[in-house]
């Protein structure tokens, strides 16, 4: 049974090890600075979708430049699309919360002025819903 | 009524024996906080890597799926994302070492250590996981900007796992147990 028994004997630290642990450093290197410092890496994001009131979601592309004016329950709202993100710029209601919301970059983002009952979101290709949530 | 009698190997009692520690480890584990969903020593898995490096893969797989369905079981997450995270999680650690260790079939002498068998099964471990979790869970590309930090964990917590079972090896060989 304890034929590999003398492979693991004593030695602490082995040349393989040194190289795994390096390697294991240069891998978590890499992964920030792909998925923190890479800002071109796009959230797979295709169209904003705007839904107001109990009306139909509608959906706009992201591929062109423009800002979109929505008639909401008390006023209009603008939505400004600008290389494939989108934000609120100008909106009637009270605590703005849409606008500091800033830009939505990536698919799945979401932001909503609750007053004039309108709500953006970012569509990727994918993703019929958000999470699973499973308890322990 | 007839007395059912069952043969057991010396094998059988290892096995038995390791994934009990194993299980033992796994539950108290889970009793502590975690700083993050996700992150946690691990220290079950020291059982996994000592299986593997004395008896072979088969053994340390035995162990670990024995660890992981029981342990579910006691914790109540059998088949519950938890329990699929973690299973996803223990196989992929497990084919890695094996893949790690096939180039040294034969000249096991040069074959990595403790500590380099525990870093890579805690990143693939990780990872394993992580893909699970976001293929199946939670499909939002935003949940790539966790993975530095969960290999970050990951890399550390290999490095400590390795350590104690550098240490468990030592002890195994010294006092001849087994």
């Amino acid at each position: 049974m304890l034929n590999q028994k003398s492979s693991v004997s004593k030695a602490t630290i082995k040349p393989a090890d040194i190289i795994i642990i390096i390697s294991a450093c240069f891998l978590t290197v890499w992964l920030y600075s792909v998925f923190w410092f890479n800002d071109s890496l796009p959230g797979d994001a295709v169209s904003l979708q705007i839904q107001i009131a109990d009306n139909p979601p509608e959906n706009y592309s992201l591929d062109t430049d423009r800002v979109i004016k929505i008639e909401g329950t008390i006023g209009d709202s603008l939505i400004e699309i600008k290389q494939g993100k989108a934000r609120f710029t100008h909106s009637p209601c009270r605590n703005k919360f849409c606008l500091f919301h800033g830009w939505l970059s990536t698919a799945g983002d979401t932001t909503a002025c609750l007053p004039n009952r309108i709500s953006i979101s970012l569509k990727g290709k994918t993703s019929a819903y958000d999470a699973i949530a499973g308890g322990k | 009524m007839k007395q059912l009698e069952f043969t057991t190997t010396h094998r059988d009692h290892l096995i038995a024996l390791l994934a009990a520690l194993a299980i033992t480890i796994h539950i108290i584990e889970s009793a502590f906080p975690s700083p993050l969903p996700g992150i946690k020593p691990g220290l079950a898995n020291v059982i996994t890597l000592v299986a593997f490096m004395l008896f072979g893969w088969r053994t340390a797989l035995q162990v670990s799926l024995l660890r992981v369905v029981i342990g579910s079981l006691l914790l109540g997450t059998f088949l519950s994302p938890t329990f699929l995270l973690s299973l996803s999680g223990a196989l992929l650690s497990l084919a890695s070492l094996v893949l790690v260790q096939l180039p040294f079939r034969g000249h096991l002498q040069h074959q990595p250590g403790a500590i380099g068998y525990a870093v890579i099964a805690s990143v693939s471990h990780m990872s394993g996981q992580f893909l699970v979790a976001w293929y199946f869970f939670i499909p939002h590309p935003g949940l790539f900007k966790l993975l530095p930090i969960f290999i970050t964990f990951a890399v550390l917590l290999g490095i400590v796992s390795g350590i104690i079972t550098q240490f468990v090896l030592n002890q195994i060989n010294d006092k001849k147990i087994s």
